[in-house]
């Protein structure tokens, strides 16, 4: 790798023009060496903007670095420039798989399988289907989905043995036109630091009065907390009780032919709780003080929405 | 006497009536929350009414139950949203109210509507 990484900084140095700098920025970034992969590829794409490879590359270090918004950005441009990038639309079927999406996740992959040279994207977009199916499938006898999710954790590449980076992803196949290739990885719930878990909602909450919780389909709290009017914390046994709600709203929704469930807002004497779907088929509640606006209390929601679904696409 | 579906009528029939009659409304119930056993219905055709009053049914009861764990009290009104409309749902003892309805209706309207004909549950 070290004499791979020195002969192609070697042609790049006798020649900036040079498109090896894809081949550069992708072997630094196997490597690990992500800052140094980003200012490389940056610096190609001054050169050759209109590349799709090269956005697709830039793609892939961004994704090694958590950074999910910037690579579905790349990749977006890479498809602008490119249509037909096969590796850009198993990117993005990526990141919506990660953010569980797995409705466009599908859409994305079997677009893409029309350039499935390896056989890659038609695995990708097998697993996303069998998710779908599990997230849909009645498990017991509230129907909940399974807690556990196949995701797709992109590996390998065309013609050579599948390598890993420090972080253990690797969204890049490597060479200058890789295709990324999703491999099934069983991931449970995230288990980050309890004490940041219990604070990811604190920048989006207004008062004291006002609480979030993320809570799984088993009814586990996953982040945020939920503290009663006399100050105890009582976030497991909520989201215990609240465990299947989302099954069964999608199910309702699913006999009515309403579409998919968005929001449940409840009214009760001293509070005013609304719910929402979120990625991995969790449920989020936000509660705020009875009187507080129940217009008030849905753009809490929204708020607090977009604060999980980053968090649950950093953690995940 | 009976209704149109050849049911035994209840003091129910003219409370879902009315409900039914609102703008977007496709169907109401009374419900037992404890079963999720429909009363009464009062539903346009093609409603999978005893599958719905059954989940309804039992989101509200779990509703009920997480809001009694948190100290919210009692809860007085639940309302689901689709991309295509929606439940909404009151309760008074063991008896469930609820309504479906379309996006195009007044859900504050049937709200004002729901919390009074939920009173005369008994």
């Amino acid at each position: 790798m070290a004499d791979e990484i020195r002969r192609l900084s070697d042609d790049l140095a006798r020649d900036p023009s040079s498109l090896s700098f894809m081949q550069l920025a992708d072997a630094l970034r196997r490597a690990g060496q992500l800052e140094v992969a980003l200012r490389v590829a940056l610096r190609g794409l001054d050169r050759h903007p209109y590349l799709a490879d090269a956005h697709d590359v830039l793609a892939r270090i961004h994704a090694d670095r958590g950074d999910l918004e910037r690579a579905a950005d790349e990749w977006e441009v890479a498809l602008r420039l490119n249509p037909g990038h096969g590796p850009a639309r198993l990117g993005l079927g990526f990141i919506d798989f990660r953010r569980g999406n797995l409705e466009r996740a599908e859409q994305r992959l079997a677009a893409a399988s029309s350039v499935d040279e390896d056989g890659s994207v038609a695995a990708a977009l097998a697993h996303v289907r069998s998710a779908l199916d599990a997230r849909t499938a009645p498990n017991g006898p509230d129907g909940v989905a399974a807690p556990a999710v196949l995701a797709p954790e992109p590996s390998g590449q065309q013609g050579q043995t599948p390598l890993k980076n420090s972080t253990g992803s690797d969204p890049v196949g490597g060479g200058r036109a890789a295709t990324p290739m999703m491999t099934p990885t069983i991931v449970e719930y995230p288990a980050p630091d309890p004490s940041k878990a219990r604070q990811v909602f604190a920048s989006v909450l207004d008062g004291d009065d006002q609480t979030a919780l993320l809570v799984d389909a088993d009814g586990l709290v996953l982040a945020g907390g939920y503290t009663d009017s006399n100050g105890q914390d009582v976030a497991d046994v909520v989201a215990a009780e609240l465990a299947g709600v989302g099954g069964e709203a999608e199910r309702a929704m699913r006999h009515l032919g309403l579409g998919a469930w968005t929001s449940m807002l409840v009214e009760a004497d001293r509070s005013v709780v609304a719910m929402s779907p979120a990625p991995l088929g969790s449920l989020l509640v936000v509660a705020a003080a009875r009187e507080t606006p129940v217009g008030l209390v849905r753009l809490l929601l929204d708020r607090a929405l977009t604060r999980a679904r980053d968090w649950l696409a950093r953690v995940a | 006497m009976a209704n149109g579906n050849g049911q035994a009528r209840t003091p129910y029939a003219e409370v879902l009536a009315v409900l039914s009659r609102h703008r977007g409304v496709l169907g109401s119930f009374v419900v037992s929350e404890r079963d999720g056993l429909a009363v009464d219905s009062n539903v346009q055709i093609g409603v999978h009414a005893e599958a719905v009053a059954a989940l309804a049914a039992s989101l509200h009861r779990k509703a009920r139950l997480a809001c009694g764990a948190a100290g919210c009290g009692t809860v007085t009104f639940l309302r689901l949203d689709a991309e295509r409309g929606g439940i909404c749902a009151a309760a008074r003892d063991d008896l469930v109210l609820i309504t479906i309805s379309e996006a195009r209706a007044n859900i504050g309207l049937l709200r004002v509507e729901m919390m009074r004909a939920v009173k005369a549950l008994t």
